[in-house]
């Protein structure tokens, strides 16, 4: 009895999602009859303001997912944008700067590792210490003048690129676009369905057990944290070598804390995270496309609440009981014999 | 004792970082408060001396306003907008004569500190003041005239028909929305020199939490433009506006405007698209100001700035002559009222 009950609850919410992805699509394809062009920009832009938000997210639930709270996640994206800029700029070469972009992204997430799983420190002072020192270092070394030789160009998938709609907003981005989008997949899949992503959840979890268990759950600890950071600096050379083109102190303007908020509405899970932010995205393109269409005469202000607004309404309906991992921001000790 | 280790590098690093600060002047702040010194502080909005725009011009103002004047001048940033009172009774309390504050939205605070210490001068870039301190005076600019000078150029230069500007801050900011509107008019006009019935120049404001600051939605809603075959892309407004400068460049075609000061040089990643920029002459009004203090005629009040487009630099060759002339007669119609810009000031 109670199987079947719980069996057709699960139906129902499948067929809620699906319904949710049908009005979407609906949504879409009538926007597009209506004005193509600008149903293209908006969602393209969706993607661009969404997907720096999914990628940092990520950083947060790796991490989190494994045990450790990150709040570095905005020192993560300064130190590697800054980085990122600095040695293209210094090299001229794209490439060199997206390798030290990853490296000192990768080199914050081994200092969160260090302070937090090896000295056992207060997580959210950890991160705090990790901010910190990224806006310090990064503002004191900063040197105005220097710019890149080129970004990354988009890169066209021959056949994909022009199917109408979906081409331009999806298949002709950066490398690092279809990188990062690839790799929350990925993510979401290890996360579920292998052995590593099995031991990381039960670290997040309930540590002692896994432990008890034969895991290793420092080395884990560690592995996470420090991909996590690599994959934060990812993020930052998108956001300074694919997006923009330049690097200025500050220069991530509180994208890493915005991600923590993501990877909460997400649940802890990539694809949640990645709707989040690309929803949170457009928000943001619509409120834009608002003011550049000029059709609808609404006070400047109530179109600048749109963003937080839109994620209210969908917070309030879609919210149920959220749980994160609940080992999260307690530092591992086994106990002493 | 590997703690330990991490820690002695640590505050080792820092020590030495702190101490390349410090560059050697000839004068320092000692004499501040004595009766030969002459200090200037300038506080900076919650945008960074270095901006690339108006915070930078206005400590490069104050820097060449030092060195005339034997002065000393020193800076400090602020980094939330709860400081602007702490940071300016940081320098009325440690006997500085001038202390410049840079931004409309410090204008509240430099009012209330005005009061409070009557013995300094207080100089508010970009603040209008409509008070009676003789202490205070507010250093404006026809933001409005500029945006329509360069509005005017791109109503010339693009081939869409489509014109758009990108503000780094909210509509609640005069000297933002002026340069908007402004440029919305400059477009306007040529338009209808032309005699084409160019769609209204577009403009976007930023909606965040982060005015000024935030590089990459700058970016992006330079994208989200040039997308929509926008050519004429005005990016005005602190780190914002350059993130749009920068993006705009990677598009073959496209042409951005920068602002405050001649970008050129401040964004060298936007050279290729960037034509021009609306400037305001912020470090010369900062430095007239400073010295009447000096020559003690300064007697509060508002002074208005000059305005006008930086050089076309690597554009010079591509714009044609005509163009050229056009601009620069209508620049100064507009600058002595001959043309009026029609925005609320």
């Amino acid at each position: 009895m109670v199987g079947v009950v719980t069996k057709m609850t699960k139906s129902v919410m499948r067929s809620k999602k699906t319904i949710y992805l049908y009005l979407v699509i609906l949504a879409i394809a009538i926007a597009y009859t209506i004005n193509s062009v600008s149903t293209v920009a908006v969602a393209a832009s969706s993607i661009t303001f969404g997907l720096p938000l999914a990628m940092a997210a990520m950083v947060g639930i790796m991490c989190e997912r494994t045990g450790v709270v990150n709040i570095g996640i905005e020192g993560t994206l300064l130190t590697s944008s800054f980085f990122g800029f600095f040695v293209a700029a210094l090299s001229q070469n794209l490439i060199w700067g997206l390798i030290a972009a990853i490296a000192s992204g990768a080199a914050t997430g081994l200092l969160l590792a260090l302070l937090t799983v090896s000295w056992k420190m207060d997580q959210i002072i950890a991160g705090t210490i990790v901010n910190i020192l990224a806006t310090g270092l990064t503002s004191f070394f900063y040197k105005q003048g220097y710019s890149l030789p080129a970004i990354f160009p988009r890169w066209s998938i021959p056949g994909l690129a022009e199917i109408p709609f979906l081409g331009r907003v999806l298949f002709q981005s950066g490398p690092i676009t279809y990188f990062g989008l690839i790799f929350i997949l990925v993510l979401y899949f290890a996360i579920y369905h292998t052995p590593w992503g099995l031991r990381t959840r039960a670290i997040g979890e309930h540590p002692s057990s896994a432990d008890t268990s034969g895991i290793s759950v420092l080395r884990i600890k560690y592995t996470n944290v420090v991909i996590a950071g690599a994959f934060g600096g990812l993020t930052g050379a998108y956001l300074t070598l694919e997006l923009v083109g330049s690097f200025d102190r500050g220069f991530s303007a509180g994208k890493g804390f915005t991600a923590l908020a993501i990877m909460i509405f997400g649940r802890w899970n990539p694809i949640g995270a990645l709707l989040a932010a690309v929803f949170f995205g457009f928000a943001q393109a619509l409120a834009n496309q608002l003011m550049i269409d000029g059709l609808v005469n609404i006070p400047g202000p109530f179109i600048n609440m749109l963003p937080y607004v839109l994620t209210i309404v969908v917070l309030a309906f879609s919210a149920g009981k959220v749980r994160g991992p609940a080992a999260a921001g307690q530092p591992y000790e086994r106990e002493k014999a | 004792m590997k703690k330990r280790f991490f820690a002695l590098l640590a505050v080792t690093v820092l020590i030495a970082t702190g101490c390349s600060s410090s560059s050697d002047k000839a004068v320092d702040e000692s004499v501040c408060g004595t009766e030969d010194g002459f200090c200037i502080g300038l506080v900076t909005d919650i945008g960074k001396v270095d901006d690339k725009s108006f915070n930078q011009s206005a400590w490069e103002g104050a820097q060449e306003a030092a060195s005339i004047n034997g002065g000393f001048a020193k800076y400090v940033e602020t980094q939330d907008p709860k400081d602007y009172a702490a940071n300016i009774a940081l320098f009325a309390e440690a006997g500085y004569n001038v202390i410049v504050t840079v931004g409309f939205l410090m204008a509240e605070a430099t009012a209330v500190a005005s009061e409070q210490y009557p013995d300094v001068k207080f100089i508010g870039v970009d603040q209008f003041y409509a008070g009676s301190a003789a202490n205070y005076s507010g250093l404006i600019f026809p933001e409005d005239k500029a945006g329509f000078i360069v509005g005017y150029l791109g109503g010339y230069l693009t081939t869409s028909g489509k014109t758009a500007a990108i503000a780094g801050g909210p509509d609640s900011i005069p000297p933002v929305r002026k340069f908007i509107e402004g440029f919305v008019a400059g477009v306007g006009y040529a338009a209808k020199e032309q005699g084409k019935n160019f769609p209204k120049a577009s403009s976007v404001y930023y909606t965040g939490a982060n005015a000024f600051q935030d590089p990459a939605w700058g970016a992006s809603t330079a994208q989200q433009y040039l997308d929509q075959d926008y050519d004429v892309i005005f990016s005005a407004g602190g780190k914002t506006g350059n993130g749009g400068l920068a993006r705009t460049a990677q598009k073959s075609g496209a042409y951005c405007i920068g602002v405050d000061t001649d970008q050129w040089g401040t964004v060298p990643e936007a050279q290729a698209c960037l034509v021009t920029s609306a400037m305001k002459l912020i470090p010369q009004g900062v430095v007239a100001l400073i010295g009447q203090v000096k020559d003690g005629s300064f007697a509060g009040g508002n002074y208005v700035g000059d305005v006008g487009a930086a050089p076309y630099h690597d554009f010079d060759s591509k714009i044609p002559s005509e163009v050229k002339t056009k601009v620069e007669e209508v620049t100064a119609k507009v600058i002595s009222g001959e043309i009026a810009t029609g925005v609320k000031p």
